[in-house]
């Protein structure tokens, strides 16, 4: 051990600048009386939380190269500069939310992109919207994200509409015998799964086409216990993540089940081929956009630029940072004003917006109402199958 | 003469220091008022596990699932019943819980009470363990909480999580909790029940020979560490005001096991500095994650950059300061006296009172 007038000496020097940080960080801050407009001199500040690092990092550094070009091709808004300010949530509920009121407070941005995962959205919400400033959701999902928020608003479609594209799917193509496979330890999973099975009941007036609903957990890696439960069913729903996807194709193959896979926008991810292998092939699953069926006009410049900055086709959560950004500068310019509460009313009315991921309309919920794609696994490459309209 | 000195001086701190509580909680932004919330969330957290490490030497890696326990009694007890309905939209909640809401006290209280419940339950089996094994059991059954808390929907709303949580938590909820946790740990180690724990610490098989009844003084360490934690558990639900079983996954214990560490094992003051510390300088690193340039340098803006920084910090500590910032010395007005006279005596193990922040 060090003698002790070190030690001491050391932790005096420690408390003394912990001293000094805690007091210069309010007075760097003074509070802003909501509604105003900050006086952040002549730029526009937009906040972006996303998951840079954890769990989730995956997707949130997917969103923010879609997030990094829209900035880049579009870095003012009414005459002035935006300033975009990215802060880590760590994929951490606590952290979201700190990060929403560093957004907020210090940052003093007017609206705010985020957050991909929809439990850091959650808890990223409450801030915003106690503190009444607008967010543009890229890929949260879950309904609850905006329930009952008048400030959330996302450029993704929920989860309701997703299961039913793919209960849909299943239905025309005269499936019969249906297992649910899903993640109980994913919201997103869960949620999928429900709502799946709520369109099967209303396209076939009865829950008896679904043989079975199975779970299973994060980290899990054998399915077998699992596929020994789907009976004779003709497909399997798995709304999870890609590489828990990949690995249950390969198993339900191994052990001789001959039908259709299904899942949704979660399994888009090269990851899913690589590991899945020839048991992928085949497999079809519901997304928000596909690079091959460039459903706007803006669709094409924008997967042209996107391949010429980061040389690979956008993934459908790049698209969807692009949008949400986009929706963001948008609704300041119909706003013609960089006030919170203008922005939010703007932001609200957006109708028929050309995205690249479609076009975007915000219904009364705070939810994007537009196009789904159907994409298909076939000779190791997404190919587009068909768009489900709203 | 000298004690009364002293509990005046204490006394004054508090004083002062709610002063200081109630200009904060009026003047400083929500950005700021956040961070020192949870500085105080944290500061439990490692106290609490300084009380079952630091002071009785069971290495339990429990907390996190003692503090779901909490977080969710105490998210489920005040939620309103319209939040509660939007939020199982679909598994509808048990009805016995549908309507339920408590005022914020009497759920804070009921969520230490379950978790000290919880955690009894969990050092009664696992008492018979020691070190290594006390460790992964407690782990385990730490996991086990989390999954039942995925698997129950109709009471926890399952992987969906909850939202709405009213969000109650102020600086005096938050601090108050510290002071009350400071104040009744300090005390417990203070009487015959703090040295038993000690005995049991260094050495169980000679604290045994000495009568002093192993298992319940571990069960008791257990019980009302679990209990506080619980208590951080509902002013973290009802400061986020969101949780799903995922808040609590192993990482928090880390982070716990982390700052206990930096502060000195068997120091509460020491928890108390490390855990605010850690939280400030979370968020004062920040910057260093945005691009800048230094000179000519310049830097790119690498996401988790602090992280790394944090990392080497606790090295730091750990390679040349293997007792913490404070070791298993307390703050305490004698030894600040000592240091403004210049005074050297060697005091292995100051117990006086005068805790205070």
């Amino acid at each position: 051990m060090l003698p002790k007038k070190i030690t001491l000496n050391l932790f005096s020097i420690i408390l003394l600048i912990a001293l000094m940080l805690s007091a210069c960080a309010p007075a760097a801050t003074p509070a802003v009386n909501s509604g105003d407009v900050p006086e952040t001199g002549d730029t526009i500040v937009i906040g972006v939380y996303e998951p840079m690092t954890g769990s989730q990092a995956a997707g949130g550094q997917q969103t923010m190269q879609g997030v990094n070009l829209a900035y880049e091709q579009k870095g003012t808004v009414l005459g002035r500069p935006i300033k975009m300010v990215l802060v880590d949530n760590r994929s951490d509920k606590a952290e979201s939310a700190t990060a929403m009121t560093r957004l907020i407070e210090y940052e003093k941005a007017v609206a705010i992109v985020g957050s991909y995962g929809s439990s850091n959205s959650m808890a990223g919400g409450e801030v915003s919207e106690a503190a009444g400033i607008p967010v543009m959701g890229c890929s949260p999902t879950n309904p609850l994200v905006t329930e009952g928020k008048q400030f959330y608003f996302r450029a993704c479609f929920i989860d309701p509409f997703q299961g039913r594209v793919m209960a849909k799917y299943a239905f025309e193509k005269d499936i019969k015998k249906i297992a649910i496979i899903k993640n109980i330890s994913q919201d997103y999973s869960v949620g999928l799964a429900a709502f799946f099975r709520t369109s099967w009941k209303e396209l076939t007036g009865s829950e008896d086409g679904i043989v079975a609903d199975v779970n299973y957990q994060d980290g899990d890696q054998d399915f077998t216990a699992q596929l020994g439960a789907i009976k004779d069913a003709e497909a399997i729903y798995a709304p999870g993540y890609f590489g828990d996807a990949a690995l249950l194709m390969k198993q339900a193959r191994e052990m001789g089940f001959k039908g259709l896979f299904m899942g949704s926008d979660a399994w888009e991810a090269p990851e899913l081929i690589s590991i899945g292998g020839s048991a992928a092939e085949g497999a079809v699953f519901s997304s928000h956009y596909s690079a091959e069926a460039a459903t706007t006009a803006a669709s094409k410049p924008f997967v042209d630029a996107f391949t010429a900055k980061y040389n690979e086709t956008p993934s459908a959560m790049a698209a969807l940072g692009y949008d949400a950004y986009m929706l963001v500068v948008d609704a300041i310019e119909r706003a013609n004003s960089a006030d919170p509460k203008a922005i939010r009313d703007a932001m609200a009315a957006t109708k028929d917006y050309q995205g690249v991921t479609g076009s975007i309309t915000i219904n009364e919920t705070g939810d994007a109402v537009k196009d789904a794609v159907v994409l298909e696994v076939k000779d190791g490459m997404f190919k587009y199958l068909s768009t489900v309209k709203p | 003469m000298k004690i009364s000195r002293n509990t005046l001086l204490t006394l004054g701190a508090l004083i002062i220091f709610a002063g200081f509580l109630y200009v904060a909680q009026n003047m400083f932004n929500t950005y700021i008022l956040r961070i020192i919330n949870l500085c105080a969330i944290y500061s439990i957290f490692a106290i609490t596990f300084n009380l079952i490490y630091g002071y009785t030497g069971q290495f339990s890696l429990g907390h996190a699932g003692f503090a779901a326990v909490g977080a969710y009694v105490a998210a489920l007890l005040t939620m309103s019943a319209q939040q509660k309905e939007a939020n199982f939209f679909l598994t509808p909640i048990v009805p016995a819980l549908a309507t339920m809401q408590w005022p914020f006290l009497f759920a804070i209280i009921a969520a230490g009470l379950l978790a000290a419940l919880v955690g009894s339950l969990i050092a009664w089996p696992a008492l018979r363990l020691r070190g290594d094994y006390l460790a992964i059991a407690t782990l385990g059954f730490s996991e086990i909480i989390r999954v039942l808390l995925v698997n129950m929907q109709p009471v926890t709303n399952g992987a969906l999580g909850l939202k709405g949580i009213p969000p109650y938590t102020n600086l005096f909820w938050s601090w108050g909790c510290v002071v009350i946790t400071l104040f009744v740990i300090k005390r417990l180690t203070n009487t015959s029940y703090g040295r038993a724990l000690r005995a049991i610490r260094d050495d169980e098989v000679a604290a045994e020979a000495l009568g002093v009844q192993l298992a319940r003084h571990k069960l008791m360490a257990f019980a009302v560490s679990a209990f506080f934690v619980g208590v951080a558990g509902a002013l973290m639900a009802n400061l986020i005001s969101t949780i799903d079983p995922k808040v609590f996954l192993f990482f928090l214990t880390y982070q716990i096991v982390g700052i206990t560490v930096m502060g000195g094992m068997g120091s509460l003051t020491g928890s108390t500095i490390a855990a605010c510390l850690y939280t400030i300088f979370l968020e004062v690193l920040r910057p260093i994650e945005s691009p800048f340039t230094i000179g000519n340098l310049h830097v790119p803006g690498v996401p988790g950059m602090r992280m790394v920084l944090f990392s080497i910090l606790l090295l730091i500590v750990i390679l040349f300061y293997r007792h913490g910032l404070m070791g298993t010395r307390e703050f305490s007005w004698d030894r600040l006296f000592e240091f403004f006279r210049g005074k050297k005596k060697a005091s292995p193990l100051t117990n006086s009172e005068g805790e205070q922040e």
